[in-house]
């Protein structure tokens, strides 16, 4: 690896990996996360039911794809590092949170196996999404997608994102690209996560196959 | 020239019998085909725990003499000899320290703790994997043909007289099958006062 | 002296690039499993290592104990499993110990993750990691690579396929823990008999809140060895003997010397 170059195809022999659909979607009240459920390693399903919306902080969450051993070990040490800025700083805004991912993944970038999409709501900015593709970019988005699925809803998201949806609209247009993307990435599967984050806190979602099917 | 645990040849053997163990190897010491020395010992005592050393013969050599340092600090700072499972801990933390490095040995012991007069044998890997084992134990380049000996000759509660002739019939006729083992023997009867120490030719 | 030596490493790259290969550790091609229920957690695995297609072992112990109620099974590198699961267990008893509180399983989870994942994967620990703390019971398991689930279920090794088929199709919520056991140990049966890298008996170990874990060893014993009907005891003298000696363990005595009495050269 020469350091501007970087092999998105490397996983460790027998890794276990996010082979993922995962996507954060900003809207009129915050900001909606949502991934598929489904970890594998080489063509077996490691886990069905894995919860990749993982909490950093209060109200600031992030979609992990990639590796799954380095997305949690990068995942803790934000965590780490969020609960102390909390302690001297008080709360931090979801670009802090970004920010820390967005450090860790471009440093360590020869190391690392990890796409992560980093969103939150806070007083300042409200709902707010931060892709952080492999290489340790950062990218502010309205609305972001990632991971091997993300691939076929490209067009679709791009077509039917609409600012300042309702809560109910983007709770369907999230369910129906991951269903799309669940449909015809073979890496992705199981049931639909969703996570709500609002003034009002956190609410969390689940849909099922034979419901999220149909949409 | 493509395995190091299997350049110099070379096998060893343990077994539990009534109140008494055994423990055996051959005397090759070769260069892939060439047979180097027919005087090549493959076990070590310290105290009253043997070690069996099967593998790369300087290896073997280096382990022996590492244990030998190790088990007189042991015998200083506790004023004691070490037990034969108390020294089974000493090799498998000794191997695991080089877990990626290892020593290409799979060592093996035997002896009677003085406390209990319980008998104990063992093996282990390249890396200190410890395997426990009731009945019998084997090592080196004829480890499969002794595994096959072994689980057809050997029978528990065997007297001193009779665990000798078992685990030598075993090891003979599994080395007698291997082009890298032979060469001569020995076999170390161990009972709770006395070591029988015997060599033999075939 | 402390932590490992990668001493030995450099000549073992030289002797590899010379076309030497590296010998196999003994890895446990192995089924284990972990199941919650009313009440508790229990895990449990078979008892067979390999080294290649050789059985080396036909009894072995894959339960590992982390602390009094947190148990864990292993799969993967024997020594590895065996090795992280002893220096987890001994940091585990000096955190408890300097925080005045029983360990947590969140913590002996934290703890391997960790380790495991400072080391890439080449420690080749594959764990189930089960227990009882003040929080409750919980059941968890752990890749060689530092990645972490959770679930009510789990099932880890070669006969894991045999075993997540049997857990998959069995599990329900609100298991008992007499059905919990069924449970387990009829998956590990489906990978002794289905997997190759399995075999043996099956040990359970039961963690029931407010109570002491039990480890049941050999809690199934489906292949034990028919009796020998022949003996083939040798008779006396068979084997040709060149020469003999007798070492008589020496007893040390140990006698305390007066230096009063003892005369010293000025």
């Amino acid at each position: 690896m020469n350091g501007i170059t970087v092999d998105i195809e490397h996983l460790k022999k027998g890794e276990v990996s996010l082979g993922t659909s995962i996507m954060a979607v900003t809207f009129k009240d915050g900001v909606i996360l949502g991934a598929d459920s489904r970890t594998t390693t080489g063509a077996y399903i490691a886990n069905r039911v894995t919860d990749k919306l993982t909490q950093v902080h209060d109200t600031i969450f992030c979609c992990r794809s990639g590796s799954a051993a380095d997305t949690q070990a990068i995942t803790d040490v934000v965590r780490y590092h969020l609960q102390m800025y909390t302690a001297q700083n008080g709360k931090p805004t979801t670009k802090i949170a970004a920010s820390l991912f967005q450090e860790l993944c471009y440093t360590n970038k020869d190391h690392l196996t990890a796409g992560i999409i980093c969103a939150g709501y806070d007083e300042k900015k409200k709902g707010s999404v931060y892709s952080i593709p492999i290489g340790g970019s950062i990218h502010q988005q309205d609305y972001a997608i990632a991971g091997s699925g993300s691939t076929f809803i490209y067009g679709y998201c791009n077509k039917n994102f609409k600012k300042n949806m309702t809560k109910d609209e983007t709770v369907n247009f999230i369910k129906t690209s991951l269903s799309q993307a669940i449909k015809w990435d073979g890496s992705s599967g199981g049931v639909i996560r969703l996570v709500i984050l609002t003034k009002d806190g956190i609410e969390r979602l689940i849909f099922y196959p034979d419901e999220y099917q149909e949409a | 020239m493509s395995d190091p645990s299997s350049i110099n040849g070379g096998s060893a053997v343990a077994m539990m019998g009534k109140d008494c163990v055994a423990i055996a190897c051959d005397l090759r010491l070769g260069s892939q085909s060439l047979g180097l020395a027919n005087n090549f010992e493959k076990i070590f005592n310290f105290g009253h725990v043997f070690l069996g050393l099967a593998g790369l013969a300087t290896d073997v050599t280096t382990l022996s003499e590492i244990f030998r340092m190790k088990t007189n600090l042991y015998k200083m700072k506790e004023e004691r000899l070490i037990e034969p499972e108390s020294f089974a801990n000493l090799v498998s933390s000794t191997l695991y320290e080089r877990r990626f490095g290892p020593y290409f040995v799979s060592p093996i012991v035997a002896g009677i703790n003085s406390k209990t007069d319980k008998p104990f044998i063992c093996g282990f890997d390249l890396i200190g994997c410890i395997d426990y084992a009731k009945d019998f134990i084997v090592a080196g380049t004829s480890s499969d043909q002794l595994f096959g000996m072994c689980e057809s000759l050997y029978e528990p509660n065997l007297e001193p007289e009779d665990l000798f002739e078992t685990i030598s019939q075993a090891l003979l006729s599994a080395t007698d099958r291997d082009a890298l083992s032979g060469w001569g023997a020995v076999v170390y009867i161990i009972t709770k006062d006395k070591v029988l120490f015997l060599i033999y030719f075939f | 002296m402390v932590g490992l030596s990668f001493d030995n490493y450099q000549r073992n790259q030289y002797l590899a690039a010379k076309g030497v290969g590296v010998p196999k550790a003994t890895s446990t091609g192995t089924t284990i499993v972990g199941c919650k229920f009313n009440g508790g957690v229990i895990i449990a695995a078979d008892t067979r290592a390999t080294a290649g297609p050789i059985v080396a072992d036909k009894n072995c112990e894959k339960l590992h104990r982390l602390s009094p109620t947190i148990w864990c099974a292993g799969a993967g590198t024997a020594a590895d499993t065996e090795m992280v699961t002893q220096l987890i267990s001994s940091n585990l008893e000096l955190h408890s110990m300097s925080a005045n509180r029983s360990p947590r399983v969140v913590t002996a989870l934290t703890m391997l993750k960790q380790h495991l994942y400072k080391y890439q994967g080449h420690i080749g620990a594959y764990l189930i990691v089960a227990g009882i703390d003040p929080t409750g019971a919980h059941l968890f398991s752990i890749h060689a690579h530092g990645s972490t689930d959770v679930g009510f279920y789990q099932s880890l090794g070669s006969g894991s396929l045999a075993a997540m088929a049997v857990l998959e199709s069995n599990w329900r919520d609100g298991l008992t823990k007499e059905e919990a056991i069924k449970l387990c140990s009829d998956a590990i049966e489906a990978g002794i008999w289905n997997d190759l890298g399995s075999g043996s008996n099956v040990d359970v170990c039961v963690m029931e809140i407010g109570k002491d874990a039990q480890l049941y060893r050999n809690y199934l014993t489906p292949n034990t060895r028919a009796q020998k009907s022949k003996s083939y005891k040798f008779p006396r003298g068979s084997t040709a003997i060149l020469k003999e000696d007798i070492y008589k363990l020496v007893d040390v005595e140990e006698e305390v010397v007066n230096l009063d009495t003892m005369q010293v050269d000025a």
